[in-house]
């Protein structure tokens, strides 16, 4: 059974954290095997679901996501639904329209994004965990950022039906929690062909675990990285290849094409996902009917959606708009099969390519604020490259800087082998000792 | 004059084309309607088999070119309608390319391309206050074709679409539910530039359209002025076409592949799929093949395309005259009755005929039994009530021996006969019956 | 991206900015279009695949069944009649 104390202290965690943008009224568990949060950004019947958008406020969809169907199917209790940037147009959870979660490390950083809430969650609660999704680095870099655990699995491995769209070709439902056991457990649960999202269809089984025994560290992995994180990044290999893992240094030149070539499908297609928002059926829906159907849309979604979206959105139309659709949206989706390519021929020789997870340690909100949008994107420039590809890749904590700011390190295997980073990751945390962040409450 | 056409047909599918509610009739607005046609954030599009297949049959029939792969796209637009404000559609690998269709077997008329795409909703206006939106339609699949600037006249446009419907029916079996489910866009310049009618329903409103815009165009060069390139509409009730909105106004629709519905890979499919022959074709080979004039082939094949099958068993039987002559008469004259009452197998005739030729039973009995197989009435009821008919319009050419001389230069002459013997029957007998007799007895006395 | 080029890509998307939002998202997507010209020197890819999986054939077969109440989807709805209420269109 567990424990049904931190049901009751929910509400006083998520003051001190805002990890939650919904929490469940339960105060008892039942018959609940495990207590799981979800990402604003899917279905749950009982919860309202925004995906961290003001346009979607009051939004209460009629059906569940199929990730957290199976997650309740399993015992699960869905005890929140986590904060997150607007529709996952972040880094740093900045982004939300419904307040910014705190760092469990410190409350003055971010806890990464957009899954930022989960990662938070997995941190701070005992046994927690957490669903979080990825498009860009969404799991990964909040993992890294909250000194936790995180999964994505390869693309269509897990349902998409549910999800609140960014970029269909890129988004990927996965597991952030602080106990590396649960990464396979969970993604066990939700994985499987779902005849309501054909792309989860084509996947074969999960294939067995197995053993690391080989990783490739491309040759620029630590260029423009932070100093302590190198550090933490040598000292995670030392101990890899301690405990008997060959390290390989390879080429892989196509990835610096990656950022951009991520951002530009990303954005096209959220562009054309947002579109449906525009104060009819569903979110906002009062509004001035006697405008023109053109001007009444534009009202809302000029009013309701934030700054972040609409710069995305305006990249995404411009990215595929006649006259620039071939240098931009198609050369991207190129550039998508080159990076593809360039991992399996490295893939075939080794079990993983590892890297850094975030290029720094989580920045203060201050230092934050100053950043222009770019240099938030470039954040992305080591998580980019296994979104992009579909590739199934893990974060696990692997040090800390002089402040105690947890650093990760970033682990991607072949499409459908997941099974190696499943066991890689729990081998990792016999070896490696996390620091729980102290939680008072 | 250039015209060209957009066609959307709505494919005879059960269930809608992403998600499966139902395409029948709704019992009220918003009754078949689901998360995916209503375009809720994370419901995605999952492809109908059948819809996939009758496209093929329809690429086929119009001679295009199937690649061996396809995919949809996502076309943006924002309309209270359009549940998504994105329609998905085709855009860079349709369904069929390039293809070619015969108007009445002669005229070439080049079809640019066919593909699969999901109908908006309806909206029902009220007032000018707000829009009412009804999403039953949301999602039922289409066709559309698009055809290259080959038609020449309103007139040849309506032809031409009266004969494509025809076909696309007997294809995809589509019931014959009026000419109203045809929608079309219809492109027309008289000078250099073009505009475009979008949104006609019905074959009679796409040639009062364009006879509309033929002569608005063709005023405004000869007055001096420009044609502007820009989309109208056609208003049925005025009969006039109105601007609505001009070139640099088109919204740029900033098409991307779909990513939720992957590829299809048609190759086996199209290779399994066969056409049967299309209506115009048949018309067009009875006309060859057994040297018969396209009116009498176009006659038996819109009767019934197993009415002309019949005709060619017959043919095989006994000789090209006879079947054509007894396929005219008498079987064309009963086939309504017979496929009333479920049709079916028809060998009886070509044996009755067969008797006939074989000197076993007279023209006359021939005729009798014929009727009376076809109309599934007892052979001495048809006899005497034939006998009856027959002397009646004895009677009549007994006391007017002109009309056969008249007959002689003009077939129409037997309608006085007809119409005598029709006031005298009252009823009794069926048009195609007298008509039939009528003949029959004037090429007697010939 | 000039200002004028960002007014009508809104327009195009819906999106009515102010002139603040003008000069932040200008000088934003100058910034990032910068940066994207770095596609420009990327080799060219025969494929270009709309997932980065393979997904082919994923097809349904014709049978209709629905499984939500429809009047559940609209509760949440403006309604009038069963009809979904919308703006107006001219
Ligand atoms: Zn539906």
């Amino acid at each position: 059974m567990i424990e049904t104390s931190i049901l009751s202290s929910l509400s006083k965690i998520n003051e001190k954290y805002q990890m939650f943008r919904t929490i469940t009224s339960d105060t008892e568990a039942g018959d609940a095997e495990f207590l799981f949060s979800a990402k604003d950004n899917l279905t749950s019947k009982d919860m309202e679901t925004c995906s961290g958008s003001k346009i979607l406020e009051g939004y209460r969809p009629p059906f569940d996501a199929t990730s957290i169907a199976r997650m309740r199917g399993a015992g699960g209790l869905l005890v929140g639904k986590t904060n997150m940037d607007e529709f996952g147009f972040g880094t740093f959870s900045t982004n939300s329209a419904f307040g910014v979660p705190r760092n469990p490390y410190d409350p003055e950083r971010s806890c990464g994004g957009s899954s930022g809430g989960a990662a938070c969650a997995a941190a701070v609660m005992d046994g927690h965990v957490a669903i979080g999704v990825s498009t860009g680095g969404s799991i990964c870099c909040p993992a890294s950022f909250c000194g936790v655990y995180g999964i994505v699995p390869t693309y269509g491995r897990v349902s998409r039906y549910g999800l609140l769209d960014y970029g269909n070709s890129l988004d990927k439902i996965g597991i952030i929690s602080a106990k590396a056991s649960d990464l396979g457990k969970y993604v066990n649960i939700m994985a499987g062909a779902d005849p309501r999202d054909p792309t989860s269809c084509m996947q074969p089984d999960m294939g067995a675990r197995r053993k690391l025994k080989s990783v490739a560290v491309p040759k620029d992995a630590t260029e423009g990285v932070s100093e302590d994180v190198r550090m933490a990044f040598t000292d995670g290999l030392e101990t890899l290849e301690s405990l008997g893992v060959d390290v390989d240094t390879v080429e892989m030149p196509s990835l610096k094409y990656a950022i951009p070539a991520y951002y530009v499908i990303a954005t096209s297609e959220a562009s054309t996902n947002l579109a449906r928002y525009c104060g009819m059926r569903y979110g906002h829906q009062k509004g001035d009917l006697s405008l023109k159907f053109d001007d009444y849309f534009t009202s809302f979604r000029s009013q309701y959606f934030g700054q972040e979206a609409k710069r995305r959105i305006l990249l995404g139309t411009f990215t595929r708009m006649v006259g620039f659709r071939d240098r931009y949206y198609s050369k991207a989706r190129m550039v998508r099969q080159s990076i593809i390519g360039e991992y399996r021929s490295v893939l075939r020789e080794c079990d993983a390519v590892l890297t850094p997870t975030m290029p720094f340690v989580s920045p203060k909100f201050s230092d934050i604020s100053k950043m222009t949008p770019l240099e938030s994107y470039k954040a992305d420039i080591l998580t980019g490259p296994p979104n992009i590809a579909g590739m199934p890749h893990a974060s696990v904590p692997c040090g800390y800087d002089r402040n105690g700011m947890p650093i990760g390190m970033q682990l991607v295997a072949d499409q459908w082998d997941e099974g190696v980073l499943f066991s890689a990751a729990e081998e990792w945390e016999k070896t490696f000792e996390s620091v729980r962040p102290e939680v008072s409450i | 004059m250039k015209i060209g056409l957009e066609i959307h047909v709505q494919l005879p599918t059960k269930s809608k084309l992403f998600c499966p509610c139902p395409t029948t009739d709704a019992p009220a607005p918003n009754t078949h309607v689901c998360p995916v046609c209503l375009g809720f954030p994370g419901a995605r599009p999952m492809m109908n088999r059948k819809a996939i297949e009758y496209g093929i049959l329809l690429a086929k029939m119009l001679g295009c070119t199937i690649r061996d792969t396809t995919w949809f796209a996502r076309k943006i637009y924002f309309y209270p309608d359009n549940a998504k404000n994105f329609q998905i559609t085709q855009y860079d690998r349709p369904l069929g390319e390039k293809g070619m269709y015969y108007l009445n077997g002669k005229k070439p008329i080049r079809i640019t391309r066919i593909h699969i795409e999901e109908d908006p909703g309806k909206i029902k206006r009220v007032g000018d206050l707000s829009s009412l939106v009804d999403y039953n339609r949301s999602g039922v699949p289409l066709a559309e074709i698009v055809t290259e600037p080959d038609l020449s006249t309103p007139a040849e446009a309506r032809e031409f679409l009266g004969q494509l419907i025809r076909d696309i029916r007997h294809t995809i079996d589509i019931p014959d539910d009026g000419e109203r489910s045809i929608r079309c866009d219809c492109n027309i310049s008289v000078g250099i530039e073009r505009c475009e009618v979008k949104n006609v329903t019905g074959l009679k409103n796409v040639e009062r359209a364009l006879t509309y815009e033929l002569v608005r165009q063709t005023k405004l060069l000869k007055a001096g002025g420009k044609v502007v390139r820009e989309t109208r509409r056609f208003d049925e009730e005025r009969g006039v076409t109105i601007s609505v909105r001009k070139k640099e106004m088109e919204a740029d629709y900033g098409y991307i592949d779909e990513p939720d519905l992957g590829i299809f890979n048609v190759k086996e499919l199209t290779e399994r799929l066969k056409i049967g022959e299309s209506p115009q074709n048949m018309i067009l080979r009875l006309s060859k093949e057994y040297g018969i004039d396209e009116k009498t082939a176009k006659q038996f094949v819109s009767t019934s395309v197993e009415l002309a099958h019949l005709f060619e068993e017959l043919a095989a039987a006994t000789d090209t005259e006879t079947a054509r002559t007894w396929t005219s008469g008498a079987v064309s004259a009963g086939w309504k009755s017979f496929e009333a009452r479920g049709g079916g197998d028809a060998a009886e005739v070509v044996s009755l005929i067969g008797k006939f030729k074989a000197g076993e039973i007279t023209d006359t009995e021939c005729n009798i039994r014929i009727r009376a197989f076809l109309t599934g009435t007892d052979v001495d009821e048809v006899r005497s009530g034939s006998a009856d008919l027959d002397s009646i319009i004895s009677e009549y050419l007994d006391v007017n021996p002109s009309v056969i001389e008249d007959y002689r230069k003009n077939e129409r002459a037997a309608n006085r006969v007809i119409g005598h013997v029709m006031k005298r029957t009252g009823g009794a007998c069926s048009s195609a019956e007298i008509v039939d007799a009528t003949k029959r007895l004037i090429e007697e006395r010939l | 991206m000039d200002r004028e080029t960002v007014e009508k890509v809104a327009r195009s998307a819906h999106l009515k900015l102010t002139e603040e939002e003008l000069e932040t998202f200008s000088r934003d997507l100058s910034d990032i279009l910068g940066y994207f010209a770095l596609l420009d020197e990327a080799p060219d890819c025969e494929n270009f695949g709309i997932d980065p999986i393979d997904v082919a054939d994923v097809l349904r077969d014709d049978e209709p069944h629905m499984e939500i109440d429809p009047d559940k989807l609209l509760e949440g709805m403006d309604t009038y009649n069963n009809y979904v209420r919308g703006p107006r269109l001219l």
